[in-house]
C-alpha cells in the first residue's frame, strides 16, 4: 500500500465510514433473516384473517340449507355470489366441505358433490375448530386437487362455518369446512410488500444516522486537525522565541558580564603581579575565583546557546554539554563519527535532543556513566544518549518528567525522524534519535 | 319488427321460428332453442359451456316497449335465478344472461317469463 493509501486508511472519517458500512451490512444480513421470517408469518396471518373474514362475514350468511341437499339452483345462486364476493383478492380456489367429506360447493364445479377423505386436521377443525383458522401447504397430489395446476404451489387455509338450521336460522345448522387456496407466490409477494416499508424505514434511518455522524465526525476531525496545527504553530513559535531569547541572553552575557569579568580578571592579575605578601595572595585568590566564575558562565552560555553550531563544531559542542557531568564525577564520553554533511537544522536538532537527554541524566538518573554517540546509519544521522542510571518505567512516567523530550518529539517528527526513549527501572536509559542528514 | 301488418309478421315468424329451432349450434356445443308464448311475444334461449359453467342467454321479444316482465331460470327443476326486466326500444325486447354450474349428467334449463298486465307467459327449454 502506498503512502497516500495508508494515509487514507488511517483517516478517522474513512475508518468510521468503513465501520459504518460493515455494521450496516451486518445489520442487513442479521435482521434480514428474522424480518423475512416474521413477514412470512405475517403474510400467512393475513391469509388466515382474510379467510376468516370471508368465511364468517360473507360465506356463512349467504349459504342456504338447500346447498347441502343437492339443490343445483342453490348451487347456481351461491356460485354467482362466490364469483362476485368470495373469489376475490389472491384467493385461487374455494371449497366448502360437509362433515362426511363431500364438497358441497367449489368454484371448480367438477368437484361439487364429490366425496373425498378429509385429513385429521380438517376433521378436527370441523369438530372442534370453532372460529379458529389453520393453514398448511396444499398437497396437490391428493384427489381433491386433481384439477389444480401442479406447477403452482398453493397454501390452503381452512376454518369452520355453519349452515342454517332447518328453520333457516343462520349459523345454527351443520358444521362445514370453509377452505380457501392461495398461491405461495402470492403470499411471498405479500411478504415482500410487508418487508419493503420496514426495510425502507430501517435503511433510511441507518443511512441518515451514518450520514449525520459522518458529517459530525468530519467537522470534528477538521477541528482537531486545525487545533493540532495551531498547537504545532504555537510550539514552533515558542521554540523559536525561546531560541531567540536564549541567543539574546547569551549574546548579552557574552558581550557584557563575561567581558567585564574577563577585564576584571586581567586587572586583578596585573594588580597581583605588582602586589606582595598577603595582599598579593588575596588578589590571586580573588582572580582564581573570578576565573572559575568565568568558566562556569561560559559553560552556561554554551548550554544556553552554543555559538556557531555546525556539523564541524558538533563534537566540541557535545563535549561542552557533558562537561558538567564530568565535573560531578560521571564517566561521560562523546563519540561523533557521523553527521559530517548534515544540515544546520539537523545538527541543531541533534544538539537539542542530546542537551535534553544529558540534562535528564544529570537531574534524574544518578548515573555513573554517560555516553553520547553520533553516527550515520542508512543515510540517516543517529544519536544515542545512554546512561547506566536508575532508569524508569516509560509506561508510568509522570507528565512533568521528560517533558522536554516529549516537547521535542513533534519537532523530530516534523523533520521526518523518530525519537525513542528506552528505559527499564534499574537498567539505565537510552534516548535514540534517528533523523535525515 | 313492425306490427302494422300482422299477416306479414305471422308469415315471417312462421318461417323464422322453425328455422331458429333447428339451427345448428354456432359454437362447438352451443345450443339454441325457441320457446312458446301465450300472446304475440316470442322467446328463445342460447346455452353453451364456458370455463366449467354453462352460459345462458334468454331473450323475450314482445314488440312492446316498456312492458314489465318477471322471469325465472330453473336448473334441473330447481330455481336458480329470478328477476324482473323491462322491454326496451327499439325492438321491444329484453335479454337475461346468467351462468349456471355444470352439474353432473344432463343439465336441463327452463326459462319462464310472465307479463302480469297482459297475462302473457313465455317458456323455453334447453338441455346441454
Amino acid at each position: 500500500m502506498g503512502r497516500s493509501g495508508w494515509h487514507l486508511v488511517k483517516n478517522p472519517v474513512v475508518q468510521f465510514l468503513a465501520t459504518g458500512l460493515l455494521t450496516f451490512a451486518a445489520l442487513l444480513a442479521g435482521t434480514g433473516f428474522y424480518v423475512q421470517d416474521a413477514a412470512g408469518d405475517e403474510a400467512l396471518l393475513d391469509a388466515k384473517a382474510h379467510t376468516q373474514l370471508l368465511a364468517q362475514s360473507v360465506a356463512e350468511p349467504n349459504i342456504r340449507r338447500e346447498l347441502l341437499l343437492g339443490d343445483v339452483g342453490a348451487t347456481d345462486k351461491f356460485d354467482a355470489f362466490t364469483t362476485k364476493y368470495l373469489k376475490v383478492g389472491d384467493v385461487k380456489r374455494i371449497k366448502i366441505w360437509s362433515a362426511n367429506g363431500t364438497i358441497v360447493y367449489s368454484d371448480e364445479t367438477r368437484l361439487i358433490n364429490r366425496k373425498f377423505e378429509l385429513g385429521d386436521e380438517e376433521l378436527e377443525m370441523l369438530q372442534t375448530g370453532g372460529r379458529r383458522t389453520d393453514a398448511e401447504l396444499a398437497d396437490l397430489d391428493s384427489p381433491e386437487n386433481v384439477y389444480e395446476d401442479k406447477s403452482v404451489e398453493m397454501v390452503e387455509v381452512y376454518t369452520q362455518i355453519r349452515a342454517p338450521d332447518r328453520q333457516g336460522e343462520l349459523g345454527k345448522g351443520p358444521r362445514l369446512l370453509f377452505e380457501t387456496y392461495y398461491s405461495v407466490e402470492g403470499i411471498e409477494e405479500r411478504q415482500a410488500e410487508l418487508i419493503a416499508p420496514f426495510q425502507r424505514i430501517t435503511l433510511g434511518a441507518l443511512g441518515i444516522l451514518v450520514t449525520v455522524a459522518l458529517v459530525m465526525l468530519w467537522i470534528l476531525t477538521r477541528r482537531v486537525t486545525r487545533a493540532a496545527a495551531e498547537r504545532e504553530r504555537l510550539l514552533r513559535s515558542a521554540a523559536s522565541a525561546s531560541d531567540a531569547e536564549r541567543r539574546r541572553i547569551a549574546r548579552d552575557l557574552h558581550d557584557g558580564v563575561v567581558q567585564d569579568l574577563a577585564g576584571s580578571t586581567f586587572a586583578l592579575s596585573a594588580l597581583a603581579r605588582e602586589a606582595s605578601g598577603g595582599e598579593r595572595d588575596a588578589l590571586l585568590e580573588t582572580e582564581d575565583s573570578l576565573r572559575s566564575s568565568l568558566r562556569a558562565l561560559r559553560s552556561l552560555l554554551v548550554e544556553i546557546h552554543p555559538p556557531g553550531l555546525s556539523a564541524d563544531s558538533l563534537p566540541a559542542a557535545l563535549q561542552d554539554l557533558i562537561a558538567p557531568a564530568q565535573a560531578t564525577g560521571v564517566r561521560a564520553t562523546v563519540d561523533v563519527s557521523g553527521g559530517r554533511g548534515a544540515t544546520a537544522e539537523t545538527v541543531a536538532l541533534v544538539w537539542r535532543v542530546a542537551q535534553e537527554a544529558v540534562r535528564n541524566t544529570l537531574r534524574h538518573a544518578r548515573a555513573a556513566a554517560l555516553s553520547v554517540v553520533v553516527r550515520d546509519q542508512g543515510g540517516k544521522v543517529v544519536l544515542e544518549v545512554s546512561d547506566d542510571g536508575v532508569g524508569f518505567d516509560p509506561a508510568a512516567v509522570r507528565p512533568d518528567v521528560h517533558y522536554g523530550l516529549r516537547g521535542l518529539d513533534s519537532l523530530v517528527r516534523d523533520s521526518g525522524g523518530t525519537l525513542v526513549v528506552r528505559s527499564t527501572p534499574g537498567a539505565g536509559t537510552t534516548v535514540r534519535l534517528e533523523t535525515r542528514s | 319488427m313492425s306490427n302494422r301488418n300482422p299477416l306479414v309478421a305471422a308469415l315471417v315468424l312462421a318461417v323464422a321460428i322453425p328455422a331458429l329451432a333447428s339451427a345448428p349450434a354456432q359454437a362447438s356445443d352451443e345450443v339454441r332453442r325457441s320457446g312458446s308464448c301465450t300472446g304475440s311475444a316470442s322467446v328463445k334461449i342460447k346455452a353453451k359451456h364456458d370455463d366449467g359453467r354453462i352460459e345462458l342467454e334468454a331473450e323475450v321479444d314482445s314488440n312492446r316497449v316498456g312492458q314489465r316482465w318477471r322471469w325465472v331460470f330453473r336448473h334441473n327443476g330447481y330455481v336458480s335465478f329470478t328477476g324482473r326486466a323491462i322491454t326496451r326500444a327499439p325492438s321491444g325486447s329484453f335479454e337475461v344472461e346468467r351462468r349456471a354450474v355444470n352439474a353432473r349428467g344432463i343439465d336441463a334449463f327452463k326459462f319462464r317469463a310472465k307479463h302480469r298486465a297482459s297475462g302473457q307467459v313465455c317458456v323455453v327449454r334447453v338441455k346441454l
